[in-house]
């Protein structure tokens, strides 16, 4: 875990997660109000919103389109890149596509979406992570969740940046 | 700036102490002083103990590794936008 690629895949995971989640959850929230805005039918689309989400299908071995794809696919050029974006972000690299969804469900869990944290709660069980690490993964988010607040109550400044080193090397090419 | 007097740590007892040696131990790292949350946590030893031993057996290797579960602090900790 050493340098800053993992930091940078790390962000960009929590990047991705929070966008996909706020349109997926606010999306939801409509429909349950009765405002159907999009998302219906992921089968009835067009060629090119076909194409990627037969992408989407496979990457995440499932038979439907997860809901933060298709409430976007009225814009199949938005899709795409959202989609691309989503994929480099979870994809294996430096970390692990099995950590990658373990931070996606933190960062669910933390910021009480309901569609993140049964996506990438299902995620982690089909990349192969058992109840004891999901428990893992809540205890830290727990843990964590109260030290942040204590910090920010009191408001703490930083003292801890000399415990890891500056990464002195250049961005990939 | 902190809303309380953060004390030196040469102010605190030494059931604090003992905290203060625990952390450096956590964080294998010789500070100055103790850093500002593990001085926060021994005001009250009665609420810093169990909340410390909660968080070791929290971040203890498991299914994840260490490593691992300080990235999972450290995404918690900053969607919660927490500056420290």
């Amino acid at each position: 875990m050493d340098g800053d690629a993992v930091w940078y895949e790390a962000a960009f995971v929590v990047g991705i997660t929070n966008a996909l989640n706020v349109v997926a959850d606010a999306l939801t929230d409509a429909r349950d109000l009765g405002v159907e805005i999009a998302g219906g039918d992921d089968t009835q689309v067009p060629a090119d919103v076909s194409a990627t989400f037969a992408e989407i299908r496979a990457f995440y071995a499932r038979a439907d389109v997860p809901a933060a794809f298709r409430v976007i696919a009225g814009e199949p050029g938005y899709l795409a890149d959202v989609w691309g974006a989503a994929r480099r972000a979870f994809s294996d690299n430096t970390l692990s596509r099995r950590l990658k969804e373990s931070l996606a469900f933190a960062v669910s869990v933390t910021t009480r979406s309901k569609f993140g944290t049964a996506f990438h709660l299902a995620e982690m069980r089909r990349l192969g992570v058992t109840d004891r690490g999901i428990v893992e993964v809540l205890g830290v988010t727990q843990m964590f969740s109260s030290y942040t607040k204590i910090a920010d109550t009191l408001q703490l400044e930083p003292d801890m940046g000399d415990i890891a080193p500056a990464d002195p090397s250049a961005p990939p090419a | 700036m902190p809303t309380v007097r953060l004390r030196k740590a040469s102010e605190y007892s030494a059931a604090a102490q003992k905290l203060f040696e625990l952390s450096k131990s956590w964080f294998n790292f010789d500070f100055t002083e103790p850093p500002a949350m593990s001085r926060v946590m021994a005001w009250d030893p009665h609420f810093g103990g169990p909340h410390g031993r909660a968080m070791k057996r929290a971040m203890a290797p498991g299914e994840f590794t260490r490593g691992e579960k300080e990235m999972v602090a450290a995404v918690v900790s900053g969607v919660n936008a927490c500056n420290y």
